[in-house]
């Protein structure tokens, strides 16, 4: 059996691929969660108009599957004259999965934040924008990190579906290793391998992150 | 309303409630309340439960927005029944410290940060004049020693005397306690108690819903009974407690003191 006497050639391509893989997940967090913070934000506008369109768009955005998202984006765009290169589109469109996703979750951190807190702050002469900046906010967010990192660790998994618009990331990279040597179990247990080798990890941080954040909470 | 009857050599009015009302749908919480506290004096509110004293209290300060009336204090008016600025409501908020029954500390912050983040945000104190404050503040109230603490690490009664140097920090002209006490064990409730003793002795004016009937006979100047959404009788607290007009006071009293 050849299965894994062939991995260290396999290697140097494959973990070019995966530092693109991490690369736009990374990319696709750093945008969609303060995006994600806004729409929450959003969320609890007292204006009726903005809370209604905020919500229309996290549902659209989460009833989508992110592989619609990202086709619409590479292939569908360009009809009305925007061209996205395979590395934007799959960013924009992660992020704004991303975005719609993590807003939920962080509404509900903001949520869990007692109103009593906010009221405190409203007697002490805070505004709106300082009572969720100094207050709301912190620890909210400290509330929703555990799921925030489950977010992740999904994100990262669903760049591979950036592998539809041929974007040199893990998945594509294994793929095409196994379309020259034909060699396709391997390859691709090994490029499974290197997203578990991600994955696990992080779920870990998970557990640590939620006793070290419910501490003061 | 008859306006309130004027005696020679009293002190300016701190607050004015012009007949407020406020329902929460078909269920009536306050019934054209009117309400005036001189400065210098404390107001005890008591009353059954359900009686309006904390929805009242919290219109002082527009925590709770009344449906119609008007509200002064020290000279900032709000109409509640027409519309207001964030501003109009700033600067009446401006004169106005809070105490609540669950003290509603920032549990992120520790116990300075709570004092000191206000003073900032607010006053525009730097962040070193505000600790420099909240330090006296702390002092005062015997807990300069848990400056770096987190609340969490605070007893109730410790919480709570952190809660008053939190509102004293922005220097207000009149404080509000929402049953400051309730919360508490009957012996930790005295350590908050003295803490506002001190308050009133030293001149300022405080508007306390409670069910400390002690502190409102012997603390307060003024005391006000309120139940269903009215006040029942006012006056000063020694008259009302030995001698109340009004038969549902005395039921009250008598259940609150014979037990």
């Amino acid at each position: 059996m050849n299965i894994f006497t062939d991995w260290p050639s396999y290697l140097p391509e494959l973990l070019a691929g995966l530092g693109v893989s991490v690369q736009v997940a990374l990319l696709s967090l750093a945008i969609g969660i303060p995006g994600g913070l806004l729409l929450a934000i959003g969320a609890g506008s007292k204006n009726k108009l903005v809370r209604v369109l905020i919500i229309g768009v996290v549902e659209i955005g989460r009833g989508t599957p992110a592989l619609v998202v990202l086709q619409i984006f590479y292939f569908g765009l360009p009809a009305s004259g925007l061209t996205l290169t395979s590395m934007a589109a799959s960013v924009v469109a992660l992020a704004a999965t991303t975005a719609a996703y993590t807003s939920e979750i962080l509404r509900g951190g903001l949520q869990a934040v007692p109103q009593g807190e906010t009221e405190a702050a409203g007697a002490l002469g805070m505004n709106r924008k300082d009572t969720l900046r100094f207050i709301v906010i912190p620890q909210g967010f400290r509330v929703a990190i555990p799921s925030l990192i489950g977010f992740a660790i999904l994100i990262f998994q669903a760049t591979s579906l950036a592998y539809t618009v041929a974007l040199p990331e893990l998945l594509s990279q294994a793929y095409s290793i196994g379309s020259t040597t034909f060699n396709y179990l391997s390859v691709l247990l090994l490029a499974g391998l290197m997203y578990a080798a991600i994955t696990i990890p992080a779920s870990w941080l998970t557990g640590r992150a939620e006793k070290r954040l419910a501490q003061h909470l | 309303m008859p306006p309130m009857q004027e005696k020679p050599l009293t002190k300016p009015l701190a607050i004015r409630l012009d007949s407020i009302a406020k329902n929460y749908g078909e269920h009536t919480v306050l019934k054209n309340v009117s309400l005036t506290v001189r400065e210098g004096e404390v107001t005890a509110l008591i009353g059954p439960s359900g009686a309006g004293k904390s929805t009242l209290l919290r219109c002082i300060n527009l925590l709770e927005r009344p449906d119609t009336g008007c509200i002064t204090v020290e000279g900032s008016r709000i109409d509640a029944g027409t519309n207001f600025t964030t501003k109009d409501l700033a600067a009446l908020r401006r004169n106005v410290g809070m105490v609540f029954q669950s003290f509603n500390l920032f549990p992120h912050l520790n116990v300075l940060r709570n004092v000191s983040i206000a003073q900032e945000r607010v006053l525009g104190r730097t962040r070193k004049e505000a600790d420099v404050r909240s330090l006296q503040l702390l002092e005062r109230v015997g807990l300069a020693d848990k400056a770096k603490q987190y609340p969490s690490r605070c007893s109730g009664g410790q919480q709570q005397r952190i809660a008053i140097a939190r509102a004293l920090a922005l220097d207000p002209r009149v404080m509000l306690f929402d049953e400051p006490t309730s919360a508490l064990d009957p012996e930790v409730g005295l350590e908050v108690l003295a803490v506002m003793k001190e308050l009133a002795a030293e001149g300022m004016t405080m508007v306390v819903v409670t069910h400390e009937m002690q502190f409102a006979r012997d603390v307060s100047d003024h005391l006000v009974v309120m139940a269903n959404g009215a006040i029942l009788e006012e006056g000063h607290p020694e008259d009302i407690f030995t001698d109340p007009v009004q038969p549902r006071t005395r039921e009250f009293l008598r259940a609150v003191l014979e037990r």
